[in-house]
């Protein structure tokens, strides 16, 4: 199996506050590997620094092979990553498929629409329920609305890799579970290479292929899925069992 | 002149002038809508438009709509040669920092316009037709500068609302880490949006000497840079749209009430129109913080 994303002892921070302290991990090609973690622990710090929306203070970040630590967040979008940011970020005044097209940014072009026709109506495939919407403003969508059109505002880019900042926030659990489940799907139907950070923790082990435990900047521990989901402290800590 | 005419002929200047101070407003409220800062040097910029012209024509004797390209290109050039040192690097900063940069950079132009030019007040006079409208006799150049401001206006539309990269600086107006994850090269925008937004500043200082041409010296910025904050905050800050609109009242306003005050002995028309401009902002302020179109 491939490496699809491999982070090296990355540090950074906000400017003097250290976050991250060195965090190293390895997401294998077509995998889904889930980073857990109490709040504040840095993990929307980790897949900032990782998009290089904050600046690497140490460390890299190679994708798929090549050594992308410094690449600017737009470059990575072009060479086929992305994250789907905490909070959603849409833009809300803008309709549901303005947002839709600009995930195609790095594709678009004023003159011909022929880059993004095809993934738009694999978009609306998987969601049918943009498609019904596609003229509403973002802003008025319900918030599982909104997290579909997150998530596929991301898959305009057609990225391989695929970082999400708690995409069931917010929702009621059985969505926040589709989500998940659907997550997994496009993994095994089109061999995306998924890091997830979730606080849904049962449903997101259940669809992982390995996970780390963050605490504080550092990993603190690692392991497929079968060994963390039976790990005496992390079930106490993050599944209440 | 007989009464009627009187009031035709102001509010037609008026609505002619607020035209050009609305196109002047909008480099104001695209920059701090997109890059969130307040060009305090605004004024600066209409300066050097009013110049270009001025000098085109004097020297070379082109015609004053011609020396537009050349102000809407030195506007660019000079939006790039401000951001890429300058701007980028206070945008994330305090406001203070911003403030105190755009203040700079118009009192860098004003003073290099003092030393290359002289403090000497300049005018020059362009002949053109007088037309009759409705009784009223009008400087055929003042209907160019305001058709020429309209013409902008449009431009800067279609700019906005019909290309990609209009959709991109909306994006990025709407959500920047939205932007940042779609792939938008957000410094690339934000480059892009001030040197817009400075074309469109000095092309409009430019009209304003059409419309006006005399009165061009250095220091001219100053008044030019209060009566966009005026218009800008009547339209709500950052709105286009807005700050179009509330041009043309600010015009209308500005010439009725000079000429009202004109008729009022011992009073200093020019001046208390002034004041009562700034009154009128501190209400609006305070009543209406979002400009009196605002939601
Ligand atoms: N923009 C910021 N400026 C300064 N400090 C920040 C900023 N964002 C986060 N922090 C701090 O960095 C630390 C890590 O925050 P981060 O958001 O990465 O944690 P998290 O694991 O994602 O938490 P959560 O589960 O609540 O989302 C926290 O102490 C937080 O206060
Ligand atoms: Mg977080």
């Amino acid at each position: 199996m491939g490496e699809g994303l491999v982070v090296e002892g990355l540090e950074s921070g906000y400017g003097e506050m250290q976050v991250l302290w060195g965090v190293s991990l390895r997401v294998n090609r077509a995998s889904m590997t889930v980073v857990l973690g109490p709040n504040g622990a840095g993990k929307t710090t980790l897949l900032r620094t990782i998009m290089g929306i904050n600046k690497p203070w140490k460390g890299k970040v190679i994708m798929e092979g090549e050594d992308v630590t410094f690449v600017p967040p737009h470059e990575k979008v072009a060479r086929g990553m992305t994250l789907v940011p905490e909070g959603r970020r849409l833009f809300p005044e803008l309709t549901v498929e303005e947002n839709l097209l600009l995930g195609a940014y790095t594709r678009i072009s004023t003159r011909s629409t022929a880059g993004y026709r095809e993934a738009l109506s694999q978009v609306y495939e998987l969601f049918p329920r943009l498609r019904e919407r596609r003229g509403q403003k973002a802003g008025t969508l319900s918030g599982g609305e909104q997290q579909m059109l997150a998530i596929g505002r991301a898959l305009m880019s057609e990225p391989r890799i695929l970082l999400l900042d708690e995409p069931s926030q917010g929702l009621a659990p059985k969505i926040a579970i589709q989500i998940i489940d659907l997550l997994s799907n496009l993994r095994r139907e089109r061999g995306l290479t998924i890091l997830l950070v979730e606080q849904n923790i049962a449903a997101a082990l259940k669809n992982a292929d390995y996970a780390y435990v963050m605490e504080q900047g550092v990993i603190i521990k690692e392991g497929e899925r079968d060994k963390i989901l039976h790990d005496e402290s992390i079930r106490q800590a993050y599944l209440g069992l | 002149m007989p009464f009627a005419d009187l009031v035709v002929g102001t509010l037609l200047y008026g609505a002619l002038l607020g035209v050009i101070y609305g196109i002047a407003t909008a480099g104001l409220s695209l920059i701090f809508g997109v890059l969130k800062i307040v060009n305090v040097g605004h004024g600066a910029f209409m300066m050097i438009g009013a110049y270009t012209t001025y000098w085109f024509f004097t020297l070379y004797g082109l015609n004053p709509v011609l020396s537009l390209p050349f102000s809407l290109a030195i506007g660019a050039l000079l939006g790039l040669a401000f951001y890429y040192p300058v701007v980028r690097r206070v945008i994330d900063a305090p406001e203070m920092a911003s403030l105190l940069a755009t203040f700079a950079m118009g009192l860098l132009l004003q003073e290099a316009a003092r030393m290359a030019w002289t403090s000497d007040y300049r005018g020059f006079s362009w002949e053109v037709a007088r037309l009759e409208i409705g009784g009223v006799s009008i400087y055929a150049s003042k209907l160019i500068a305001a058709g020429l401001a309209l013409l902008l206006l449009l431009f800067h539309y279609v700019v906005f609302y019909r290309t990609k990269l209009g959709l991109a600086i909306r994006a990025v107006v709407q959500d920047r880490e939205g932007a940042l994850v779609v792939g938008i090269n957000v410094d690339r925008i934000y480059a892009l949006s001030f040197s817009i937004g400075i074309a469109i500043t000095v092309a409009s200082g430019s009209l304003l000497a059409i419309y006006n041409p005399v009165g061009i010296n250095p220091y001219m910025g100053a008044i030019l840079t209060l009566k966009a904050f005026v218009i800008a905050v009547m339209g709500g800050l950052g709105s286009i749209g807005g700050a179009f609109i509330a041009g043309v009242l600010f015009g209308l306003f500005e010439n009725v009430s000079y000429v009202v005050l004109t008729g009022i002995e011992g009073v200093q028309p020019l001046v208390l129109t002034r004041f009562i401009a700034f009154t009128l902002l501190l209400v609006i302020l305070l009543v209406r913080p979002k400009g009196l179109f605002g939601r």
